[in-house]
């Protein structure tokens, strides 16, 4: 018989409902609908800050809270702080506070305060890397003085203050290399490398509508905002980046001053153009500047850097594209040799002369004697941060891991004292883009 | 002539998409933890050896028509097929064991926010009682169903992972110890079974010359993919891998889209999910088969109630020492896997077959 023999209608009903059945619980299993949570009733955790008291840490929350208004969404930010032993335990408060599980998924920023400076950083923080309890994409940062505090603070930018630190973190912020953002994953996969070094970017408090004078064109901050706390630059390394002619930028300017006291109807600003670095899980210091600009130059893929210079006497302040920046690790004659590499191609952004506007357009053109102090001025910042990390021994330009990956038959021999031993060597081109 | 359950295509579709999607989840996780950057070695030895069973199997089939349980039945009688069977099925229902686990803590922890319990994964069974209540024919239809979801999927999850990729992190390699090498090559063999398919396959489709190739490039296609996932995995994550289970969810994270419109890739991992529950029942299916052929009855439906009952009734009682399941797995499985998927599907060459009519 050519054709299906026809199904009895019974049949026929029982497959109906077979699939209506399987349809239902598969909705179920993928939407968990018996589960459902009212979105209002929820409490998001945004950020989290992180400090020490004693033998505890103390964890503070920044949490978003939906509220149902008549003409939209609206949310309301509050800081909710938990203690324990662990994060673990702070984090059950949070819960038995907020009613909700305190999954960190959406939890994109960690702020750690200047408290756990003393404390193993990967003890801190081990929590955030058990089993899936948070995503490694949190963004992290030190702060000066109490991170709690620094979540309570207005932001002159955004209603949400993690938001605003975020803000200056961001990825574009470090591909102009004025930031060395650093996530969970990132600072893991550094300390857990063969360099056993990691660092994140350190965030400091501003008054807004200020910035400190006589950087020789980086400056940045300028009155401090009072986070008080332990006060700030305890154990600062670097300070004074190389370079040409004039102070070095400061950032941050005076701090210290009254908890609470900032700028225009309580707000402030936030900067992070210091980068505080970590070796063996345990705090070294913090580079200034220039140091953080070099580290961000050798560390990331870099779109348009701005680098100030004198050349003449005269400030200019260059842009730099096409960047090719990095390091290269050999062992020569028994002795390990670094090179830094770094070229780019110059073009005038700013410089300190009345401006000739028929000759704007051929301006272009870098004279060799501004490339030449720009290729110093980098030199130097480069200089300045070798001479940092071999003397403080974090290998936050992982020498070590570049030695077990291009001379690993050396690596038993130098792991120790690699930074000491090696001889540094600079290959640096900028070159004007006409 | 006899009926021809499923054809050459779907069978390639069976290798290629459904030996990779069974290995996105705990597999990457647990190789990166016992052998760093040498993950991709013992998997490609794993692939490797498979590949070549896979290849002697359908190679096998060019020499003969007859099904495995024929062949069986013509060397060792009735008897003696059917306790082969037997073994077979319960081979099928204990490589089903693990990845079940797996799924189901995959779902728990992916596709939840908050803390789910036991029961929301429970319809899964209910699933896999119908699918596996259905013929061969029903499972060559998904693999044509599953196919595309696989393609379209795994290429955009690859595309998202990729900017975040560092290379640089899968060198230097062999530098870890032969013993870690060994443990990541048999500790994982319950994730190897594919050969077994290719026994159960046997002399349900019709082989035309070349089709031994096509299997077999179908398989290493799968295994690419694989290793493909594997060195994607490690080169993001690095040293953190370890640590990151349900490698298939985390390898787009960073994918810069996300940051902006939240979790989007969370679709492609739902599209993924349908591929992955027809492989995870894939097993479940063949020991259905297997025990029916066994006692001697096509009627599919009890046998598969009672095995998905059997395998609720594990996951419900044993949830809590799933750790302890997994060591006794990775410690034993390599024997029955070594048995099933390597020495039995190459003696079968030994068995009396007649010539292709």
């Amino acid at each position: 018989m050519k054709g299906r023999a026809k199904k009895p209608v019974v049949n026929k009903f029982f497959v109906v409902i077979y699939w209506l059945i399987f349809l239902i619980l598969g909705g179920l299993f993928f939407t968990n609908d018996f589960g459902l949570v009212d979105i209002h009733k929820t409490s998001i955790i945004t950020a989290v800050g992180i400090d020490t008291d004693g033998g505890e840490v103390q964890v503070t929350a920044e949490i978003a809270v939906p509220q149902p208004s008549q003409s939209g969404e609206n949310i309301v930010y509050t800081q909710v702080q938990g203690s324990g032993l662990t994060i673990a335990d702070a984090m059950n408060e949070i819960n038995s506070k907020t009613g909700f599980y305190p999954k960190l998924q959406f939890c994109k920023l960690i702020l750690i305060g200047e408290s756990c400076r003393d404390k193993e950083l990967f003890r801190v923080l081990g929590c955030f890397y058990r089993k899936n309890y948070s995503e490694l994409t949190a963004l992290v940062a030190m702060c000066e003085g109490n991170a709690s505090d620094m979540l309570a603070m207005k932001s002159a930018v955004s209603e949400m203050t993690s938001e605003a630190i975020r803000k200056i973190l961001s990825d574009e912020v470090e591909k102009s290399a004025n930031v060395t953002s650093a996530n969970l994953k990132k600072i893991a996969a550094m300390q857990y490398s063969e360099s056993k070094a990691c660092y994140m970017p350190y965030v400091q408090v501003n008054q807004p509508g200020t910035s400190q004078q006589g950087g020789n064109g980086d400056n940045v901050g300028g009155d401090g905002a009072g986070q008080g706390g332990q006060g700030q630059q305890n154990q600062q390394s670097g300070g004074q980046g190389g370079g040409s002619g004039g102070e070095q930028g400061q950032s941050g300017g005076q701090s210290g001053g009254q908890r609470g006291q900032s700028g225009q109807g309580g707000e402030v600003e936030f900067t992070a153009r210091k980068t505080a670095y970590f070796s063996d899980g345990r705090f070294v210091g913090v580079l200034d500047e220039q140091q953080s600009f070099a580290l961000c130059l050798l560390q990331n893929e870099i779109r348009l850097a701005v680098l100030p210079c004198d050349s003449d006497g005269i400030h200019y302040t260059l842009g730099l594209k096409s960047v090719d920046c990095g390091t290269k690790l050999k062992v020569v004659d028994g002795v390990p040799e670094l090179t830094v590499k770094f070229k780019a191609k110059a073009q005038i952004q700013g410089a300190r002369v009345k401006v000739d506007l028929k000759k704007i357009i051929t301006d272009d053109v870098v004279k060799p004697s501004v490339l030449e102090s720009a290729e110093k001025e980098m030199q130097g910042r480069f200089e300045s941060l070798m001479d940092d990390v071999k003397s403080s021994g974090g290998d936050v330009i992982c020498a070590k891991e570049l030695l077990y990956k291009n001379a690993t038959k050396y690596f038993e021999a130098f792991k120790d004292d690699l930074l000491q031993r090696m001889t540094v060597k600079y290959d640096i081109d900028i070159q004007s883009v006409n | 002539m006899k009926e021809m359950k499923i054809n050459v295509r779907q069978i390639c579709f069976i290798f290629l998409a459904y030996t990779a999607v069974t290995k996105l989840l705990m597999y990457p996780t647990i190789l990166s933890q016992l052998c760093g950057r040498d993950l991709l070695f013992p998997a490609a030895a794993s692939f490797l050896v498979e590949g070549i069973v896979i290849w002697a199997v359908a190679y096998l089939c060019s020499k003969t028509d007859k099904t495995f349980f024929e062949l069986l039945e013509d060397t060792l009688g009735n008897v003696g097929a059917r306790i082969v069977f037997a073994l077979f099925a319960l081979f099928f229902f204990a490589a089903s064991v693990l990845p079940v686990f797996e799924q189901k803590q995959y779902i728990h922890n992916i596709f939840y926010d908050t803390v789910p319990s036991l029961v929301v994964f429970l319809p899964f069974f209910v699933f896999a009682a119908y699918a596996c209540g259905k013929k061969l024919t029903n499972i060559g239809r998904c693999a044509d169903v599953c196919f595309p979801i696989f393609v379209v999927t795994m290429v955009s999850l690859f595309i998202m992972a990729f900017s975040s990729v560092r290379w640089e992190e899968l060198s230097p390699v062999l530098k870890t110890p032969i013993t870690k090498l060994l443990g990541g090559f048999s500790g994982m063999s319950f994730h190897f079974t594919a050969p077994c398919w290719m026994l159960m396959f046997m002399g349900r489709f019709k082989y035309k010359k070349g089709d031994a190739a096509k299997l077999t490039f179908a398989y290493a296609g799968g295994a690419a993919v694989v290793l493909l996932f594997l060195a994607v995995f490690y080169g993001v994550y690095g040293a953190v891998a370890p640590s990151r289970t349900f490698a298939v969810a985390r390898t787009s994270l960073f994918f810069p889209a996300i940051e902006t419109l939240g979790r989007i890739d969370l679709i492609l991992l739902f599209a993924l999910e349908v591929v992955m529950l027809f492989a995870t029942v894939l097993n479940m299916q063949m020991a259905v088969q297997c025990l029916a052929a066994c006692i001697g009855t096509e009627k599919y439906a009890l046998i598969s109630i009672g095995i998905n009952v059997a395998l609720a009734a594990i996951l419900i009682f044993t949830d809590v020492v799933y750790n302890a399941i997994y060591r006794a797995y990775f410690n034993w499985f390599w024997v029955a896997a070594a048995l099933f998927t390597i020495i039995l599907p190459l003696l079968a060459w030994t068995l009396k077959r007649r010539k292709r009519v």
